[in-house]
């Protein structure tokens, strides 16, 4: 019985993988060759023919070296972690804080809806109404590019992401200094904040990424149905 | 006999089928496919690692050692959550696929 390891080792020398990557795929290829030699013999095949066959399952060790290699390759998980979140998110995100100066230049005046005494939560109304835009927008590339509804529907929703990220871990931070403030009095700011420039606007984009999605899927699947 | 380019498209959804009824390692899978398909589906060894590696990245399909009772080490395949959801999809795409073809059939003998 021919040494299965040392054969495809021998074959498969110069694959571009890391050491114990490689050792096992050598390990894993060489018990399939092993398995099928076993099998042919108990089905009746003299010892040369089973070994002929067995050799016979590759026919070009460099094209399935170059096939494993790509095949190991993480490049097109990245791709498609770049093409269905970050690039629809970054743009969203460019496209909503582009927004965001264009519309305080034009109507520099916020909306103020005073709560309690002191918060007041400020809103950017011609802003928050061009969002849902920027929300498709964002969505549209994500659905494009094969991202998921959960891809989707994170694009949408992106350029709120870093500053959800900052009042999360903000919050612990400025309760836990604020010895001068009173915790009530930080905790209130940080609320109509987290409000006003999270809750409020991620809620508008994702209204606008969950519609666009809503489009494109029914398109998607009308298309199916005239495709069927 | 299926045509390679047929072959290679419906490859994927051959192995998710399969280890929809457990985890098998590679040899157990080809012998399964080619049984469950009367012959028409047979993969070499040269065609089933790359596609098992593509399917592992993609993270259909997860694959860890296993020692049987003969010492002998194997890796078993054993469908993700995200490679059970990619099952039925795939399935529907394919049923749409031969739907069509045999419309097509049935208006060229029209």
């Amino acid at each position: 019985m021919p040494d299965w390891q040392a054969l495809v080792r021998s074959q498969l020398d110069g694959l571009a993988l890391e050491s114990h990557e490689r050792a096992e795929v050598i390990e894993e290829l060489a018990a399939h060759l092993d398995e099928t030699f076993q099998g042919l013999r108990r089905r009746g095949f003299a010892e040369e023919d089973a070994t002929h066959r067995c050799l016979n399952e590759v026919k070009d060790w460099q094209d399935l070296r170059r096939r494993i290699e790509i095949a190991r390759r993480k490049e097109n998980i990245m791709s498609n972690r770049v093409r269905q979140l970050w690039l629809p998110g970054l743009l969203t995100f460019t496209l909503a804080m582009g927004l965001l100066e264009l519309m305080q230049k034009f109507f520099p005046e916020p909306f103020i809806l005073h709560l309690d005494h002191p918060p007041v939560l400020l809103f950017y109304v011609p802003w928050l109404l061009t969002l849902p835009l920027a929300g498709a927008i964002g969505a549209c590339l994500s659905k494009r590019a094969g991202g998921s509804m959960r891809m989707t529907l994170l694009s949408s929703v992106f350029p709120v992401l870093p500053l959800a990220a900052v009042f999360l871990t903000a919050i612990p931070v400025g309760l836990m200094l604020s010895h001068t403030l009173s915790h009530e009095i930080v905790a209130a700011a940080f609320l109509t904040l987290g409000i006003a420039w999270v809750a409020v606007p991620g809620l508008v984009l994702l209204v606008g990424g969950w519609l666009a999605q809503l489009f494109l899927s029914r398109r998607l699947d009308s298309r199916r149905i005239v495709g069927s | 006999m299926i045509g390679a380019g047929i072959k290679r498209g419906t490859a994927e959804l051959a192995v998710l089928s399969v280890l929809e009824d457990g985890p098998l390692h590679g040899y157990e899978m080809a012998r399964r496919i080619e049984r469950q398909t009367k012959g028409a589906l047979r993969f070499t060894l040269a065609a089933l690692y790359p596609m098992l590696y593509r399917m592992e990245q993609r993270r259909w399909i997860r694959g860890s050692w296993e020692t049987s009772d003969n010492g002998r080490r194997r890796r078993r395949y054993r469908l993700t959550p995200a490679g059970k959801k990619k099952v039925s999809p795939l399935r529907q795409e394919w049923s749409e696929l031969f739907q069509a073809l045999r419309r097509l059939k049935k208006v060229a003998h029209a």
